[in-house]
């Protein structure tokens, strides 16, 4: 892509998220003249923030993986309620809490630190924090259930939006 | 059809205060720290999830129910970033790597 090259880079990164920062300002906060040209100058300044604290990454993100991902999200994210409210709402207060050491590949980076933050979504799981560069400590409200499967399976969808089959 | 469009709002919206007070009943039950920010991120998020489901309709436009939708993803977003923070550190910052 000749043409391309030639803009300068932070431009050809910048742009794509510049339109969706305006397109956030839009439905945040509608039209209007006045607010359309601070609007604008906003979603500049955000996407040169952006582009600061990070970095564009190398491969791209496959759009089916994450719409699938998406989609699950909401069905995921009742399990994940329903637990936690039959648990607080029953009078035996049926809790077994705990830190299970599960296995991850995710390099350090933005990368793992948004699958930590979709696991903390999901239902009956909590990243805490890594033991060592291979091992996620994962607080989990009831030991009984299969936490480290789950946290498996997560990281193995959440790791088809970069690319990566076998996570 | 606005009668039943209002009875999904009146549904939806009541089951989301339900989930708030569970989260909230999940906070002042729960022992520990942890188990605490478990009953923030799940039941909260899906109680303001319901509310948001609930209010859409009524927002009057497109672009009202989006700014609703958007709103609910950026406490979303929010809320799991900070609930990471907090798991850190009360943990005391132990382990490796920006975790």
């Amino acid at each position: 892509m000749p043409r391309l090259l030639r803009l300068p880079e932070s431009l050809r990164r910048g742009a794509p998220r510049a339109f969706a920062f305006f397109a956030l300002w839009l439905i945040l906060h509608g039209g209007g003249r006045a607010g359309l040209a601070v609007g604008a100058l906003t979603a500049i300044a955000a996407s040169w923030l952006s582009l600061v604290l990070l970095r564009p990454g190398g491969r791209p993100v496959a759009i089916g993986a994450l719409v699938r991902l998406a989609l699950r999200f909401p069905g995921q994210s009742l399990l994940a309620g329903l637990d936690v409210a039959r648990r607080a709402l029953a009078p035996s207060l049926p809790l077994r809490p705990g830190l299970v050491p599960c296995p991850t590949r995710l390099a350090a980076g933005t990368g793992r630190d948004a699958f930590h933050a979709y696991l903390s979504l999901q239902p009956g799981t909590l990243p805490v924090v890594m033991r060592d560069e291979a091992t996620l400590l994962v607080h989990a409200l009831d030991l009984d259930q299969p936490v480290a499967a789950a946290v498996a399976a997560g990281e193995a969808d959440f790791s088809r939006i970069r690319g990566n089959a076998d996570g | 059809m606005s009668v039943l469009i209002d009875l999904f709002t009146l549904m939806a919206v009541g089951s989301g205060l339900l989930f708030f007070l569970a989260g909230t009943i999940g906070l002042l039950r729960f022992p520990d720290a942890l188990s605490r920010l478990h009953a923030l991120t799940k039941a909260d998020n899906l109680g303001l999830g319901l509310i948001v489901l609930g209010l859409m309709p009524q927002a009057g436009s497109a672009l009202g129910a989006l700014k609703l939708l958007v709103i609910w993803l950026l406490a979303l977003f929010a809320g799991a970033v900070a609930s990471q923070m907090i798991a850190r550190l009360v943990q005391g910052g132990r382990g490796c790597g920006r975790g």
